[in-house]
């Protein structure tokens, strides 16, 4: 065992995190490490990296007990990482994020040029066409990712822990990413992969470790002796069984909700024409980069748009900001990047779901805590928000959790429209499903849904009728007819501009 | 607020208490503030018995507490975005001006003159507010520049209106508020505590910063807004208006302080709001409101101005120069200001935030 940790606990304010965890790696192997939201993998991830230190159990390196006191440590004792959160200084560039760790020097100073080659290097192995002077702060979320995998890329450590580092890239992008896991482990490295992609999973990994409720409930155990179903129910416990959607009509005479006419907009956007009525789920697909999120903002007022007429219940408007969308016209826009764009990470879960409805609550300029209390529980309730008191700030939460608590704020706001973004990123295969059954269910309401999405069956699943957006603007409509065979390969032909 | 949304039952999970997540108790910056200034209270009496004496030191100590409180509050309003007024000083200075041109020139009632003060310190504020949430300058460098140039302005101003130093016309009841305390007005037998006149103006304003920032919706928002400004925009805050109220609201809090320093020297001059600056900081950094922004305490506020003002009174009654007065504040701001970060730092480690 090139590294293992035995009998991991690690106990926050109100939650056992780990509760006895074991894991096993060996050298020249691809470690798949699978779990629920709030499993335990990525207190796992930290303790082994030296962020936490647990309450309970050992780590070992080559058999010898190792005490790790900080992240410096574990990249001394060759521990590699990418955490689940960003991790990168927005205001220093590419290169200096990169090799922030091991700076190249001359004479005491910093050794710039030696510096960028070593960026340029780490950036090649991802075919990242970078620039790395820029500063990260005027990177996408894709490229962030990237980035961040190049930084733990830079230096050779014997092990690799990857906590879900194609969250955000497209296929593409993670395959480049796999070839060099792969070569990676021929060289005798040793790799641990969590993620929610299953499909990703099983073509990569060789052993698996399933986390249930902060313990492990498979060992190490070969890969090749499971099906995918058979590891979703060691995650889950239990047999499950995959939830049937509600059946949902919708009348094609009903008037649109939301109607966009040949938008442009400062972005780029080329006369974007959309359409959804309430009750309908109109998917919104494109590979990352496609300019479906701008759009999406272009709406809500945060960039310009040049031409075109946007309609809401028929009538032409013009929005200037989130509040007056929210407000006048009751569009909600769930954003694709929870933790810097969704959510108030420092703040309480109250708070975060309580921002877009002190306005409704408020007499004489207050909110008692007693009338936000009441309608956050209801929501958290009706989402089934996991936490250990609504006090919990949203920072503490699972992946799954926090994207529900983003979503909470826009129900209770009571939106007539709204626009999810990426919803189930990052998200175990259970709350997966119950976000679509959710979804399903908020049209079948009456809700009208712009459901922006890059993951083709999950918008297969869902949608009524489906958008292929690319280069900023729409290349078609399908009617979906939920054969993902036939619905995948049009919208593939759609996406390569072949409109046959 | 618990089980998942999909058909099943509750998964088996260890029980889990409903219990918010705490800092230890020692680390918690209020109860440290309250046993500190016990200690320094009994130190300051067993070395100087006069430090208890009624009226040479309780009345001054609390109406310069009063006075400080306030100038901590007026700093805390744009803390609590995550910003900075530099210019706390000056815009109590020019308030005061115009409190004392008010009651000088135009003869107005004591209340008329404070709301003009107060109106010119918020919009001295405002206008701060309005040009960092325009340029996205950093609040630091214009407040700090609209100190300068305040300060420029405020020896002009005076020297064209007066004398160069101070107004020498002065409202009705200005006295009575500067000389008296509750104990000489009394009902038949039974008197009022020595408690100065000025004491429940600054509780209020404390009373109304505190109500504002916990329950009200501006002061949440403004609060939202310094916690993650991106993340306000997009649920839908107007986070620019937000920007400029609590600058706003500093202003006027400034101005407010300014009023009641002219109330207890007795005169609106030049020289008002020239000692602000550190004591703004010093009250609500030691009391625990984080320079990140997205949360205050104006408890922690009051009592970190309480201090501050015990630590003056004490070192001076012990005859200390005010060189070295300075210089012992300048180094309890430093040990506050690390406590600040140690705090930031333990609450990472226990995993207050991943
Ligand atoms: N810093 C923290 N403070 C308090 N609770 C925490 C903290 N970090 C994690 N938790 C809790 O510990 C549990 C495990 O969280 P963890 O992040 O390890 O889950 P995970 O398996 O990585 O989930 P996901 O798939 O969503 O990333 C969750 O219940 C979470 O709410
Ligand atoms: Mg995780």
């Amino acid at each position: 065992m090139i590294l293992s940790a035995e009998g991991l606990v690690k106990t926050f304010p109100g939650v056992r995190a780990l509760d006895g965890a074991t894991l096993r790696l060996a050298a020249g192997s691809v470690h798949a490490l699978l779990g629920e939201n709030g499993a335990g993998k990525s207190t796992l991830i930290k303790i082994l990296t030296g962020v936490y230190r647990p309450d309970g159990g050992r780590v070992l390196m080559g058999g010898a007990e190792v005490h790790l006191a900080g992240p410096l440590d574990a990249q001394k004792a060759g521990i590699g990482v990418v955490h689940q959160e960003r991790n990168l200084i927005p205001e220093f560039s590419v290169a200096e994020n990169i090799v922030l760790h091991h700076l190249p020097r001359r004479f005491g100073l910093v050794d710039r040029p030696r510096m960028k080659a070593e960026a340029r290097r780490c950036l090649d192995l991802l075919d990242l066409d970078l620039d790395p002077d820029m500063p990260v702060a005027g990177l996408s979320v894709a490229q962030a990712q990237l980035v961040e995998i190049a930084k733990a890329l830079s230096v050779d450590s014997k092990v690799l822990l990857l906590d879900e580092p194609t969250a955000s890239l497209t296929g593409d992008e993670a395959d480049r990413l796999y070839g060099i896991v792969g070569k990676l482990r021929d060289n005798g490295h040793a790799v641990v992969l969590v993620s929610h992609k299953l499909e990703e999973v099983f073509a990569v990994a060789d052993t698996v470790t399933v986390l249930r409720d902060g313990h492990t409930v498979a060992d190490a155990e070969p890969l090749a002796g499971y099906t995918q179903d058979q590891v979703v129910d060691l995650m889950v416990g239990r047999a499950y069984a995959s939830v049937r959607l509600p059946e949902r009509r919708v009348d094609p005479e009903t008037p649109a909700a939301l109607r966009l006419r040949e938008v442009s907009t400062a972005r780029g956007h080329r006369d974007v024409s959309l359409s959804v009525r309430p009750g309908e789920i109109l998917g919104l697909y494109g590979l990352v980069g496609a300019g479906r999120s701008e759009l999406a903002k272009a709406l809500l007022g945060l960039d310009r748009i040049t031409s075109g007429t946007v309609e809401v219940h028929g009538r032409p408007v013009r929005i200037r900001d989130v509040g007056e969308a929210l407000r006048r016209h009751r569009i909600g826009y769930v954003t694709e990047n929870r933790k810097e764009e969704g959510l108030f990470l420092d703040q309480p879960i109250t708070r975060n779901i309580g921002v877009t409805v002190w306005r409704s609550l408020a007499r004489a300029g207050l909110v008692t805590e007693r009338a936000e209390r009441r309608v956050v529980e209801e929501y958290a309730d009706r989402l089934g928000i996991k936490a250990s008191s609504p006090r919990q700030l949203a920072g503490q939460l699972s992946g799954g959790n926090q994207q529900k608590v983003s979503l909470a704020k826009w129900l209770a706001a009571r939106c007539e429209i709204l626009i999810v973004d990426e919803p189930t990123v990052g998200i175990d295969v259970r709350t997966k499903a119950a976000f679509h059954e959710l979804i399903a269910e908020l049209a079948g309401e009456g809700l009208a849904l712009l459901l922006i999405s890059s993951d083709l069956p999950e918008i297969v699943t869902l949608a009524d009728r489906i958008a292929v957006m690319n280069d900023l603007a729409v290349r078609g409509e399908l009617l979906n007819d939920h054969d993902y065979g036939r619905m995948s390969q049009a919208i593939i032909r759609l996406i390569h501009g072949d409109a046959r | 607020m618990s089980s998942p949304a999909t058909t099943a039952p509750e998964t088996a999970r260890p029980p889990e208490t409903r219990r918010p997540p705490r800092i230890p108790l020692w680390a918690n910056p209020r109860l440290g503030l309250v046993v500190l200034l016990v200690a320094l209270v009994v130190l300051f009496t067993a070395l100087r018995p006069a430090f208890l004496d009624t009226t040479l030191t309780l009345v001054p100590l609390q109406s310069d507490i009063s006075v400080y409180a306030v100038v901590g509050l007026a700093q805390l309003a744009v803390l609590s975005l995550g910003h900075m007024n530099m210019a706390v000083g000056s815009m109590a200075s020019m308030s005061a001006f115009a409190m004392g041109l008010a009651y000088d020139r135009l003869g107005v009632p004591l209340p008329v003159g404070l709301v003009i003060g107060l109106a010119a310190g918020a919009l001295l504020g405002a206008l701060a507010g309005l040009i960092i949430s325009r340029t996205g300058v950093n609040s630091f460098v214009v407040t700090l520049a609209m100190d300068f140039a305040l300060v420029g302005l405020i020896t002009i101003l005076y020297t064209r209106f007066t004398d160069g130093v101070a107004f020498s016309g002065q409202p009705a009841g200005m006295t009575t508020l500067r000389n008296d305390t509750f104990a000489d007005y009394c009902m038949g037998e039974v008197c009022g505590p020595r408690i100065p006149l000025i004491a429940p103006i600054a509780l209020v304003a404390a009373l109304a910063v505190g109500l504002l920032f916990r329950y009200g919706r501006l002061g949440r928002e403004i609060l939202m807004t310094g916690a993650n400004e991106k993340a306000a925009e997009l649920s839908g805050i107007p986070t620019k208006r937000r920007v400029l109220q609590a600058h706003a609201l500093s202003g006027l809090l400034a101005g407010l302080a300014g009023f009641l320093l002219a109330a207890n020297n007795g005169a609106f001059s030049a020289s008002i709001g020239d000692q602000f600056l550190l004591p703004s900081f010093l009250g609500p950094v030691l009391g625990g409101t984080l320079l990140a922004g997205g949360a205050v305490s104006v408890l922690g506020t009051v009592l970190g101005a309480t201090l501050t003002q015990v630590i003056y009174k004490g070192l001076n009654l012990l005859q200390f120069q005010l060189d070295e007065l300075k210089l012992y504040i300048g180094l309890v701001l430093l040990v506050a200001l690390s406590l600040d970060r140690i705090r930031h730092v333990i609450g990472e480690r226990r995993g207050a935030r991943a």
